[in-house]
């Protein structure tokens, strides 16, 4: 199949986003830009090059990148002899750096894959899916930006007979869901904030038109696991939280196979680094106990309202 | 898949979980408080070393000069048996230990005595860094020196230290350690499992009957009829002394009982006492007989000599008859059954070996090791065996959680849900028990072996990862550790070590004057072609391999020369029907097996090679060999790059890489299988490497696939971890799909894989059930053997920090589990670089 997506990573053998044993792709692009994001390298949809200091050798025993760039010395900056960062104004995205690097010390985010290549690396694990009840899971950024990729894709699952689940903010006009219904089993998506102007706020885009999605999704039966990343002082607030159930319970009339409460970890730090970005949740000041705390008694408020909703994706013993 | 159950129970579900990883602080975990209260008391006892049968031996060798060997090794374990002190410890079920109080090493001067005098002399075994011992007063330690005197020049070592030539020395301990044959030169063999099911079945007076009958029989024509008189008369010396052995524990068990003031232990001493008067000749009426039985046979196998890995066979199976008739005759409790179970589980860790220290290197731990206890599987006709003793002794194995006995699950396409389940939730509880192996591909190893179908599918494991048949097969498994990287030095650099010059003690012999260490078969700065290097390493291991061989050959006779095992071969039936000793091929399947180690550490550096000098020209051959003669000092462009993600490597499905791997596993076992001993054993690849990956990366070079001198080589059949990182990055799907490109049964003496996944990856339901799913996988797609460390890299950190915490941690090594805070620090570190496993 010619159709081909950006790629910025397959994780086989994971657990959390789906039932059972899977393979995961994380595509780039994403309509959103949620401040906690621990994806960063997801957000846009081009390959980008990540820089791994500690990978680096030292400018004196090797300086391949500054050697192979043609934009030259400028366009990398070094810390203590260590390739620390490249100037982003400079970079073409050549890659002649990523080539002639010996380490690890440069890395490619996102690499063009037809669906034929994918599925050569899901194929190897299907025992682990048939036996798990597992599959493949998209995810990203969102893979929603890359549409096209994920329905030829899941069509080539579906063909052989692999559970498909779609990891995605639903943060597009419907017909771009719709089209996937066919071809796909299993949903997962957010439910960040009620509020949509918070929701712009935090997120970069308003929230009407995910939620109007997990209505129809719902409305139609689709089997969806939802989510609520619980980030203390943004959406922790019993307004939100009472706004949330009765959204579940009244919008989707409790058509959730369950809610997932994920409790905010300064995750991604390094790779926001790698990327020359800025990560915004670095001034979060929190008491971790308190937070789990608190993040328990929301659980079993939602319980309490009808809702199944775990701490985390599993249960726990 | 259809999903098989079973009615087989122990006293708790199957699903029962025992906590996910190592609990600081926690409660005890057997519901029986004697079992808890034993197993402090092992704990928190200190290791000695026990003179006495080294004095019992001597004297009686000293008294038997003149005596053909047979008759020898009779009157010493005779000797030991009548006069050694006996012992019964407070709250034990089940009585007799090796001839020496718990814990307590005896000495085994038969096979060496050098190293324990030079030790004694220059690096006392009580200021070792780890596995320490501590001879009991100044007298003793004298005592020791001077018996051990007497010795020199009788021992086996002896024997075979005036046979070995220059050839043969230069590649084994004694020279550049390519190949360490240690084990079976300074120390016995063991690695067998005895037929428990004959022993039940005649007892030891049924035994020594049968001993009369033949040697009456014996056929003066024969040309073997001293060999086989002198046979039998040995056997029957020990046979009856181990009969009045066992009444010496009748008796003190009667005078402890009438001195007992508690009458509930009054009436377990009287038990004991009876027990022990019904299996001293006789045979077992209930299941703790049988068991007390079973403890007798075992630790006396330790008395006759030191070989460890003596194993249990399939325990589940032989002791099933004993456990039902019990059961239906007699109404015996499960919980009493399994309360027993967990009293013999604890027993069996009191057999303590002391091991000279390069053995030591190969292997820590101060227990004899090796004790695998083989559970479910096939019966003889392909059918599911599970019982309820199956899950019983794995209730006991989580109750006990100690280093004994090596518990190990067979699983096949029909092992039951039930049984599945509690497998994982012993290996998720985080002690590092069962091992789990996979009859599919053991079953086809046992074949190629010569056996039958059926015989096969009787199979057991044997030490670590062995596959053995009980009662019938001599296999001399774990027989050598083999550094296939150090092999790798003489391939680069024409025949030479890496460091090889003037400050070498071998350089007058092996340096100068245009000679070399092993044939010179190219050197990287000169092959053309990538196919010249395989031919190089194909040449090379053939020739280490001949050297090696070719001397175990000699160790392995001077077995039969000055240790025969007259005790041991009554437990054979083809030794006792034919009147051969073990060590002269009496058993109806003979074999040895040496192990090759760093075979992943091979694989790196050949796809290194094979990308980067031949297929991509990014640098050549001689640069690659300056590096790592260097030990890539100035060479840190080319170490950052085979160590990074730009070159194949072994561990991530990449079929570029695990080629390699396929090769160096073939050319292996190709030089290894299918030569002949003396003996008339078959010799039989393994590739594991227990721990000695650690000792034998101190002693190799740097070597291409980014591993600097002194670290570790890879470890059994994992990929490579050097100090840069881990070369797996794929998880633990890649790994598998690697490791099931090449064909275990060709590694007939076994194959061993370590997996490491954090505690919160198997929690919960679903995380069980997942282990549960990768593993039913696993087994589908081939491997022979694979055992699970669950286990943080950061639990092992607070360990290192905190050792009185963790005082009870086990952590899997290789084929055995063993105390985390007593490992050498080498061995810590590489345990916790080997890859984590992520979801």
């Amino acid at each position: 199949m010619a159709e081909s997506g950006i790629v910025f990573n397959i994780q086989r053998y994971t657990i959390h986003d789906g039932p059972g044993l899977r393979t995961e792709l994380f595509l780039k692009g994403c309509p959103l830009h949620c401040r906690w994001c621990s994806n960063p390298e997801g957000l846009c949809r081009q390959p980008q090059v990540g820089v791994y200091r500690s990978k680096c050798i030292g400018r004196r025993a090797c300086g391949a990148c500054v050697q192979a760039c043609p934009a030259g010395e400028e366009a990398f900056r070094f810390t203590v002899g260590k390739l620390a960062g490249i100037d982003r104004t400079l970079c073409t995205d050549c890659l002649a750096c990523l080539e002639a690097c010996p380490s690890d010390a440069l890395k490619l985010w996102g690499q063009r894959m037809t669906v034929d290549q994918c599925m050569e690396i899901i194929r190897r694990d299907r025992g682990y899916y048939e036996r798990s009840g597992g599959g493949v899971t998209v995810s990203g950024g969102d893979p929603l930006v890359q549409s096209d990729f994920v329905a030829a894709l899941f069509a080539a699952c579906r063909a052989e007979g692999i559970h498909t689940c779609c990891e995605s903010t639903l943060c597009f006009a419907w017909p771009v869901v719709e089209r996937l219904l066919p071809v796909t089993d299993l949903w997962i998506s957010d439910l960040k904030m009620m509020d949509s102007a918070r929701h712009r706020h935090y997120t970069g885009e308003g929230n009407a038109l995910i939620l109007r999605n997990l209505q129809t999704l719902a409305s139609l039966g689709q089997e969806l696991i939802l989510r609520i990343p619980i980030i203390p002082g943004v959406n922790d607030d019993r307004a939100n939280i009472e706004a949330s159930a009765a959204f579940i319970r009244g919008q989707l009339g409790g058509r959730v196979r369950c809610l997932q409460l994920l409790s905010f970890m300064r995750l991604g730090t390094e790779k926001y680094k790698s990327l020359g970005m800025s990560y915004q949740m670095s001034d979060v000041r929190m008491n971790r106990r308190a937070f789990q705390r608190k993040v328990g008694l929301i659980a079993a408020y939602f319980n309490s309202q009808g809702i199944h909703c775990l701490v985390g994706t599993h249960e726990k013993d | 898949m259809g999903t098989t159950h079973t009615n087989a129970s122990g006293t708790e579900p199957f699903d029962k979980n025992y906590c996910v990883g190592y609990q600081v602080h926690h409660e005890d975990w057997s519901p029986y408080p004697r079992i808890n209260k034993l197993r402090q008391t092992f704990l928190d006892r200190g290791y000695d070393i026990d003179v006495e049968r080294l004095r019992l031996v001597t004297e009686s060798y000293q008294a038997h000069e003149g005596l053909p060997e047979k008759l020898k090794v009779a009157y010493a374990f005779e000797n030991v048996l009548l006069h050694c002190g006996i012992y019964i410890y407070e709250d034990d079920l089940i009585v007799g230990d090796i001839a020496a109080p718990v814990k307590a090493a005896p000495i085994y001067p038969e096979f060496s005595v050098n190293w324990i005098i030079d030790e004694i002399l220059h690096h006392p075994f009580e200021q070792r860094e780890h596995d320490q011992f501590y001879i009991r007063t100044e007298a003793e330690r004298q005592e020791i020196l001077d018996l051990c005197a007497w010795w020199q020049g009788r021992t086996l070592d002896d024997y075979i230290n005036a046979r070995l030539d220059d050839d043969q020395l230069k590649g084994s301990e004694a020279g550049k350690k390519i190949y360490q044959t240690n084990l079976y030169h300074y120390a016995g063999t063991g690695h067998l499992a005895v037929d428990y099911a004959r022993l039940m079945r005649l007892g030891f007076g049924g035994l020594a009957a049968r001993a009369e009958e033949k040697l009456a029989a014996l056929d003066m024509h024969d040309a073997h009829y001293n060999d086989k008189r002198e046979f039998y008369q040995g056997m029957l010396i020990m046979l009856r002394a181990v009969s009045k052995y066992i009444l010496r524990y009748a008796a003190l068990a009667g005078e402890m009982a009438a001195a007992e003031a508690d009458p509930a232990r009054r009436t377990e001493l009287e038990a004991i006492a009876a027990n022990c008067r019904q299996v001293a000749a006789g045979t077992p009426q209930t299941f703790w007989q049988a068991l007390q039985l079973f403890n007798f046979a075992t630790m006396l196998i330790c008395v006759e000599s030191n070989g460890h890995s003596i194993s249990y066979g399939r325990m589940d199976q032989w002791l099933y008859p004993y456990y039902a008739a019990d059961r239906e005759k007699n109404g015996l409790d499960k919980a009493f059954a399994l309360e027993l179970l967990e009293v013999e589980y604890v027993k069996l860790n009191n057999p303590t070996k002391l091991k000279d220290a390069g053995s030591m290197a190969l292997r820590n731990g101060r227990g004899f090791g090796g004790e695998s206890l083989t559970i479910g599987g096939v019966d003889r006709d392909g059918n599911d065996a599970t019982n309820d003793l199956t899950m019983l002794m794995l209730e006991a194995s989580a109750h006990t959680r100690m280093m004994n006995p090596w518990v190990c699950v067979r699983m096949h396409e029909g092992t039951p849900e039930e049984l599945r389940v509690k497998a994982v939730e012993c290996i998720r509880a985080g002690y590092g028990h069962p091992k789990l192996f996979n009859d599919a591909p053991a079953i086809r190893g046992m074949m190629r072996k010569g056996m039958s179908l059926e015989e096969a599918r009787d199979y057991c494991v044997v030490g670590c990862v062995e596959i053995s048949l009980p009662g019938r097969e001599y296999g001399w498994h774990d027989a050598a550790y083999v550094n296939t990287p150090k092999m790798m030095e003489m391939v680069l650099n024409g025949g030479r070590c890496l460091d090889c010059g003037p400050h070498c003690p071998r350089w007058a012999r092996c340096g100068a004057q245009g000679k070399q260490l092993g044939p010179d078969t190219g050197s990287l700065d000169r092959y053309a072609s990538f196919d010249e290097v395989c031919r190089s390493v194909d040449a090379q291991f053939e020739y280490w391999t001949n050297q090696m061989c070719t001397s175990l050959c000699v160790i392995e006779d001077a077995h039969r020369a000055r240790k025969p095992l007259p005790y041991v071969s009554a437990l054979f039936e083809d030794c006792m029907e034919s009147g051969r000793d073990l060590t002269e091929g009496g058993a109806k399947y003979n074999g040895i097996g040496p192990q090759a180690s760093g075979m992943a550490t091979c694989a790196d550096s050949l796809a290194a090679i094979k990308q980067l000098v031949f297929d991509e020209r990014r640098c050549t051959g001689a640069e690659l060999l300056a590096a790592v003669k260097a030990n890539w000092a100035g060479y840190e462009k080319l170490y950052a790059l085979v160590n990074s993600s730009k070159v194949h490597h072994y561990g991530n499905d990449d079929d570029y890489a695990d080629a390699l791997f396929k090769f160096m596993f073939e050319t292996y076992c190709k030089h290894i299988a299918g030569r002949k001993s003396p003996r008339g054993a078959t010799f039989s690849p393994g590739v594991y490497s227990v721990n000695a990956n650690v000792a034998m990366g101190l002693n190799t070079n740097a070597s291409v696939d980014g591993r600097k001198k002194g670290e570790a080589i890879s470890d059994n059949m994992g990929p490579v971890h050097t100090d840069a990182g881990s070369h797996d990055i794929s998880g633990p799907t890649a790994i598998v799909n690697s490791l099931a490109k090449v064909d275990h049964s060709l590694a007939t003496n076994g194959t061993l894989m370590n997996l490491r996944f954090p505690e919160d990856a198997v929690a919960g339901t679903e995380g069980r059930d997942n282990l549960v799913h990768f593993i039913e996988e696993y087994m589908h797609k081939g491997p022979m053997h694979v055992q699970f460390n669950i286990m943080s890299a950061a639990t092992m950190r607070a360990a290192q920090k905190k050792p009185e915490d963790y005082k009870d941690m086990l952590v899997r090594v290789a084929g055995y589990s063993a105390y985390f805070v007593e490992l050498g620090k080498p061995l810590q570190k590489d345990l916790i670089q080997r890859t984590e496993l992520h979801f």
